[in-house]
């Protein structure tokens, strides 16, 4: 269906434009610094704009990939240069573009090597947008894998003390997770392959033939073993508890911008993967293997936020917070039901923005100081109002408070989990969101206690003593992200709607029976208003896709799992008699 | 959009929103502007104005809510929607109904009373735009709380409340002590907040997993138009999960209205201002716990398990918090507790079925205690900010206004009355609290009768409150002598560390800055603005309480509220019982569980005991502090007795909690990332990379760098290859 | 007509000896002859053998290509020695700029 070369367009010049700006960036001397520093930011202010444009085109009802490009590449191997958008990805793209601007910006601190340092940055956008916008699974694996490469250096050349131990871990570490992924995805296209006789990387192609049945039927004991071995990759991206270990020390030791890149963006790969891969491919296994991975986003919530909330070092503290966060996302997504998952999907994008903006802030203040040790503060909010209040809000944001961003996505994560768990879905239980919930009050814990240590007392330390307060572009650089907050925790609709259809097909691709599964190749499937699965009159390719005639449903919604408040009740009997 | 004159409510919620933006943007350049005296006039005004504004309309919505007929008093406005998902949708609405009103009304008013005391108490503070920006955000957020139509709204206000709270008790920031009284405030709110999502969680997924039996189609789930009527549907039949959910919100409530096991973090937070705590902590936010049962009534009535324990645990904080207010010295903290018992009484009321004369007490509790933490703050702010009443004594002489409100608000809170004549505020919600509760109608669990049991515990409690009510009295504005004369030059204080800020001056450090050598000029002020930034620091220096001084009595801004109060605290209860007026406008429709729960207990002779319980509490306290201060509880505490002493550590419970959460915690915490995460977890990923460094290692010895030896080596595998070959040819060709 | 397997003879001693050289001599100079030497001895028996091989004929077409396939080969490796030693002697050069002499036992470490 899709074969037909349609040229680059629209989600092309969105990735490439920062490869093309790092291109042009090499050719200019590197005493000419602040050029280079211009053409970056320029590059990423117009990078934002093009993917507004795309944002300005998307059509949020439905859950079909929009502005498909399919251009022939190796013909022999199935793999083509395929890039497609949906509500899922467009977020995470836009919010790799702002967190972009606001680290380009931020850079001017950068003193040496500008220029590498700059080409390094642009190269990572290009490639974080092209794993988020790739519909080829080598595509996406080579974009997925050429991140690592400017992380690297970014980390190792521009980092902390410690920066060649957390390079190398943080390269080798994800690395070699996601060579499990590779052989994954070309276990896939070889099924793919015996089931319909044709080679493809296509995620779409692959989707169709796992939701029509016909590539698993063959290799039923395969799935499972293919599922962890997406999982595994995906898990160390995320990270979640017991892969988490290079993130402290990478998060720590990177450079401001690469902080922020790392929580903002990067971390949100591995959460986007479980949405592209691990849902929509494994449906007949999903559902057996929510357990285990849910016991690890638990045990992670309140782990991370044990673990920050005894961090001497202020970077660690939010490192170990986002492992924390993480975890919120995950016990959304793998809650399965659809409020769960629009949380989850809904606090990838807040964490990047809270977290994003925390590193920024502590970056900010290390520019001064040079000290990432709480001892070495106290008494800031005196002497820095304004740096104290920004930094009050986006930690209330993290905290979760209402009225902010962190909020929304965490209640909804927490009350779709809680939703599955309550149902006894999936062999979980009440103790998970029990447990997950009391991961809220630590995180309360360690960042008002980071707040304390920073933020009041007295002033014992000279240094802090005549630090002004931020500049006007450091204000409105934060403020960028301070506006997003509020507006994603008072009107979240904007981000949610769009998102709705995708999150909806892709929870339904993964709990549904054959027949019943939304196929991403099936123009005429649809999720209507009430989330059913329907049929709808025959749509062109890259047709109106919002306004669509119903003409049957094929597949109920089921926004809700069925909770029997009697066999709650006897379950919960059942615990007392025990006792 | 807005077409009706309920519409006004937009203006309600939206003037103390306006008012903290002004401040928040404004304010520090508007005194910056006019000066510091005619600034802070102006930054007050602007505080006090919208709140009193917001008052006003609140009176006019409230009377016009009161004419329309008492089922129609219920009215939803929209104003866009916040959540909306497929399965999940929380508007922006509010309900305007006799209970939301009710709480806008003490909210606006009571708190545009403690605005223009604080305009005055604050008027030496430096940071008074900062001040006035939090206190109006709390009346917003509060506002949000109880206006909200869902109980997604009401957690905005509920944690946005608990935030200006923290803010607001690490106001004066720079005593550590004070920051780390905000976290534990902000935290054990938390821990209650905890249940309460949790308890909300369980409503969503008890509704929405029966959807088929209900038929709601838009998924407002927390909406409470769409809980109440259909709780009752799918709960009536299951107490267990009806006892669970309304369990689950109590903890909620526990933690915001101070209840037993997490009452800790009221008392600490007395470290903020004083209006802030006569607004925040005790009039209006500790009582949100109250509000929520009152809101969510049916689905408490639901459980009789669940009243049971809302009772007893009332019951247990009322008598609790009362036997520590004896061992307290500090003229706040012993008001604390006494909020946090007569918050007690009020969950008794909510257990035992009275669910009114829990918003009853609410409303009286705001006036007296409102009058009794502006007064102390009056008391304060003439005793040179020291708050230990063992400084104090005789006061009246020097404070008439403020003595004579804070003896209205004493007798007030004692519920003393002329039976069957008139009663004080307080008199008449504890009558119909103990009333409802010694009817014992509801609370009963296991053939227990826990209302009762909790009737009678209130009953003693009553006397309790009055005796050391009296204490506080007796010791702050009677008694011979005027102890501060004979304090000692310093060291007296316990529980007001100095401000003076521990900085070292070290000029030569200054040399220090600039490590980089790049653009550290816009980082750092320079030597003379270094300067002038201290000569400003160093005015606000602090006095002291010494043996020469003379109180004086407070500014007009001050007295007059509690003047406004002190009637209050007269005459409100008197009028609002009157014709059961508050009974009748709060509780219109009956409840859909409960029939009524009458508050005559039979064969109790209510009133004549619970005057004998207030006159005999009084009347012990002035036999035993009529004459002053004792030297049992005096400055030296190894003579005090050892209840006493127990008392004043709160019975060693708080040290027992916050050493197990904060000491416990942290060694476990640290464990954990030492031993755990660092040694096994990273342990086992740096010990993979060793073995691979170790397995290379075997082969590196190959490499031995000699450019010869690597060609001998390439001949010797040229020649094996060779020799193969052949060998191989010649096989083949033996073969052949 | 001289017999092929002087040529050959030929090849394989001078092979013999380059190779011999390159691992006895500690000068890179020599090393480099040496190699040369081997290289040479190579492109000796590539000539020797085009001469000598017999000629499939097909047609005329690929009676050519045959025997010139040897002597392609030839002007391969004379022009990959030519780059070589250029690559060569300028690292030669640049080691000796370094240390000021020139010693391939000195020149150790990429040791492991």
């Amino acid at each position: 269906m899709h074969n037909s070369s349609t040229g680059f367009g629209i989600l092309s010049l969105v990735t490439f434009l920062p490869l093309g700006a790092a291109l042009l960036t090499l050719l200019i001397p590197e005493q000419f610094g602040k050029t280079i520093k211009a053409v970056a930011i320029l590059s990423s202010i117009v990078s934002f704009i093009v993917s507004l444009s795309m944002l300005g085109r998307f059509q949020g009802g439905t859950f079909h990939f929009q502005m498909i490009e399919f251009v022939p590449w190796l013909k022999q191997l199935g793999v083509h240069y395929r890039m497609g958008v949906d509500g899922i990805s467009i977020w995470l793209v836009l919010l790799t573009n702002l967190l972009m601007i606001v680290c380009t910006i931020f850079s001017v601190y950068i003193k040496h090597r500008v220029k590498a340092y700059m080409v390094s940055l642009l190269i990572l956008q290009t490639a974080m947008l092209g794993v988020f916008l790739s519909l080829d699974m080598i595509l996406f694996y080579t974009f997925f894998e050429a991140s690592l490469v400017p992380m690297y250096f970014l980390i190792a050349i521009w980092g902390g003390s410690n920066r060649t131990y957390a390079s190398i871990k943080f390269f080798l570490y994800t690395f070699s997770a996601s060579i499990f992924m590779l052989v994954g995805m070309i276990v896939l296209a070889k099924l793919h392959e015996s089931a319909t006789g044709v080679l493809s990387f296509s995620i779409i192609d692959i989707q169709s033939a796992v939701a029509n049945g016909r590539l698993w039927a063959n290799a039923v004991q395969l799935e499972v073993l293919i599922f962890w071995a997406f999982t595994v990759a995906f898990m160390v991206k995320c990270p979640m508890f017991p892969f988490h270990t290079w993130l402290p020390d990478a998060h720590t030791e990177a450079p401001t911008a690469g902080s922020v890149i790392l929580a903002g963006v990067l971390l949100k790969m591995g959460t986007y993967g479980f949405l592209r891969f691990c849902l929509p491919m494994f449906p007949d296994v999903v559902r057996a293997q929510v357990f285990p991975i849910m016991v690890l986003a638990v045990i992670g919530i309140v782990y991370g936020a044990l673990v920050a909330s005894v961090q001497p070092d202020w970077k660690r503290l939010v490192a170990y917070s986002s492992v924390a966060h993480m975890g919120f996302v995950m016990f959304g997504i793998l809650s399965l039901t659809h409020t769960g998952m629009m949380g989850g999907a809904y606090q990838q994008l807040n964490h990047g923005i809270s977290t994003g903006a925390l590193f920024l802030l502590v970056g900010l203040i290390y520019e001064r100081t040079h000290s990432r040790l709480f001892k070495d503060y106290g008494g800031l909010k005196a002497q820095m109002p304004i740096f104290a209040a920004l930094f009050l809000i986006m930690m209330l944001s993290s905290v979760g408070l209402p009225g902010l961003n962190g909020f929304i996505g965490e209640f909804l994560a927490m009350l779709g989990g809680f939703e599955s768990s309550a149902s006894h879905m999936f062999g979980l239980n009440w103790w998970f969101p029990v447990i997950a919930g009391s991961g809220v009050v630590l995180a309360a814990v360690y960042l008002l206690w980071m707040f304390q240590k920073v933020f009041y007392g007295p002033i014992t330390n000279v240094d802090v003593r005549r630090l002004r307060d931020l500049k006007l572009w450091e204000v409105s650089l934060v403020g960028v992200l301070v506006v997003f907050a509020f507006w994603g925790g008072l009107y979240p609709n904007t981000f949610l709607k769009p998102m709705e259809a995708a999150i909806g097909a892709t929870r339904l691709m993964a709990l549904n029976p054959v027949g019943e599964r939304p196929s991403w190749s099936d123009l005429s499937m649809e999720i209507d208003k009430k989330g059913n699965l329907v049929q709808v009159t025959p749509r062109a390719p890259g047709g109106d896709l919002e306004h669509f005639q119903v003409e049957r449903i094929i597949a109920p919604a089921e926004l809700h799992f069925r909770m029997e408040v009697e066999r709650t009740t006897a379950v919960f009997k059942e615990v007392q008699a025990r006792r | 959009m807005f077409n009706s004159t309920y519409d006004l409510i937009w203006l309600v919620l939206g003037l103390p929103l306006v008012g903290f933006l002004v401040h928040a943007l404004f304010g520090k350049a508007i005194i910056d502007l006019l000066g510091a005296r005619l600034g802070k006039k102006m930054v007050g005004g602007l505080a006090v104005l919208p709140i009193a504004t917001a008052f006003a309309i609140g009176i006019g919505l409230t009377y016009q809510l009161a004419q329309s007929p008492p089922e129609a008093r219920n009215v939803t406005l929209r104003l866009f929607d916040w959540i909306t998902i497929k399965s999940l949708s929380v508007p922006f609405e509010v309900l305007i109904d006799p209970l939301s009103m009710t709480m806008v009304l003490i909210i606006t008013g009571v708190g545009a009373l403690i605005h223009l005391y604080a305009t005055g108490y604050m008027s030496e503070e430096r940071d008074y735009a900062r001040f006035f920006t939090y206190l109006n955000l709390f009346i917003a957020f509060m506002l949000v709380l109880v206006l909200g139509n869902n109980l997604g709204l009401l957690f905005i206000g509920w944690e946005g409340v608990g935030l200006c709270s923290y803010l607001l008790i690490g106001f004066w920031y720079k005593d550590i002590a004070n920051a780390k009284a905000a976290n534990k405030a902000f935290i054990v709110n938390r821990v209650g907040d905890w249940g309460m999502t949790l308890g909300m969680f369980l409503i969503v997924a008890v509704l929405a997993g029966n959807l088929d039996r209900l038929g709601v189609k838009d998924g407002r789930w927390l909406s409470y138009d769409v809980i109440l009527p259909n709780a009752v549907n799918v709960l009536r039949d299951h107490p267990v999960a009806a006892t669970i959910i309304a369990l689950l919100l109590f903890i909620g409530a526990c933690g915001k209205s101070a209840q037993f096991p997490l009452y800790l973090w009221l008392p600490d937070a007395m470290a903020g201002p004083t209006p802030v705590s006569a607004l925040i902590h005790a009039a209006t936010m500790v009582t949100a716990g109250v509000f929520m049962l009152n809101r969510l009534h049916v689905l408490f009535e639901l459980s009789p398990l669940a009243s049971a324990v809302i009772a007893c645990v009332g019951a247990f904080t009322a008598l609790f918090a009362a036997l520590i207010a004896f061992g307290q010295t500090d003229i706040k903290k012993v008001l604390a507790y006494s909020t946090v018992s007569q918050l007690g009484f009020m969950f008794i009321a909510c257990g035992a079925g009275v669910y009114w004369a829990g918003m009853f007490h609410v409303t009286t509790h705001a006036f007296f205690k409102a009058l009794l933490f502006l007064g102390s703050g009056a008391v304060i702010h003439a005793m040179m900010h020291d708050q230990d009443m063992r400084n104090y004594g005789r006061l009246l002489k020097y404070l008439p206004i403020t003595g004579a409100a804070m003896i209205v608000g004493w007798l007030a809170i004692s519920g003393i009355s002329i039976p069957y004549v008139f009663g004080l505020a307080g008199y008449y919600s504890k009558e119909a609290i103990l009333g409802g509760a010694l009817a014992g109608q509801h609370a009963v669990a296991n053939g227990t009768n826990y209302g009762l049991v909790s009737g009678w515990v209130g009953l003693g409690v009553a006397a309790l409150t009055a005796m050391y009510m009296t204490r506080m009295t007796y010791l702050t504005f009677f008694g011979k002598q005027e102890r501060w004369r004979e304090l000692p030059a310093h060291g007296l204080h316990e529980t007001h560390p100095s401000h003076e800020s521990q900085i070292v001056h070290a000029r030569d450090a200054h040399e220090n800055y600039g490590r980089d050598g790049h653009a550290t000029a816009d980082f750092f002020y320079s030597e003379s603005e270094m300067a002038l930034r201290e000569q400003l620091e160093n005015e606000d220096h602090h006095h002291h309480l010494n043996p020469d001084h003379t109180p004086r009595e407070v500014s007009i801004s001050m007295w007059f509220p509690l003047v406004v109060l002190a009637l209050l605290s007269i005459f409100g209860g008197w009028y609002l019982e009157r014709n059961e007026l508050f009974k009748e406008w709060i509780s219109p429709g009956a409840s859909p569980v409960l029939g009524e729960v009458s508050i005559h207990p039979q064969g109790i002779q209510l009133v004549w005991l619970s005057f004998a319980a207030a006159a005999g509490g009084i009347f012990a306290g002035i036999l035993i502090y009529g004459r002053g201060l004792s030297e049992r509880e005096g400055w030296d505490l190894s003579k005090w007795n050892p209840f006493r002493r127990a008392a004043r550590r709160q019975f060693y419970y708080d040290d027992a909690m916050v050493g197990a959460a904060v000491g416990g915690g942290g060694i476990f915490a640290t464990g954990l990332w030492r031993w755990f995460d660092a040694a096994v977890v990273d342990g086992m990923v740096n010990g993979v990379g060793y073995l691979a460094a170790g397995v290379g290692g075997l082969f590196r010895k190959l490499q031995t760098g000699y450019v010869r030896g690597y060609a001998l080596l390439m001949f010797a595998g040229a020649l094996g290859f060779l020799g193969y070959f052949v060998w191989l040819i010649s096989r083949t060709a033996v073969g052949q | 007509m001289t017999p092929l397997w002087q040529y050959l003879a030929l090849g394989l001693f001078m092979f013999t000896t380059g190779a011999i050289g390159v691992v006895v001599r500690r000068n890179p100079v020599v090393v480099f002859m040496c190699i040369e030497l081997m290289l040479n001895a190579v492109n000796l028996t590539f000539l020797a053998f085009a001469r000598y091989s017999p000629s499939v004929t097909i047609n005329a077409k690929n009676q050519v290509q045959s025997w010139m396939a040897g002597q392609m080969m030839v002007i391969f490796v004379m022009a990959v020695a030519a780059a070589e030693v250029a690559v060569g002697l300028g690292i030669i050069m640049a080691i000796y700029r370094l240390r000021n002499e020139v010693d391939v036992d000195e020149m150790s470490t990429l040791r492991g």
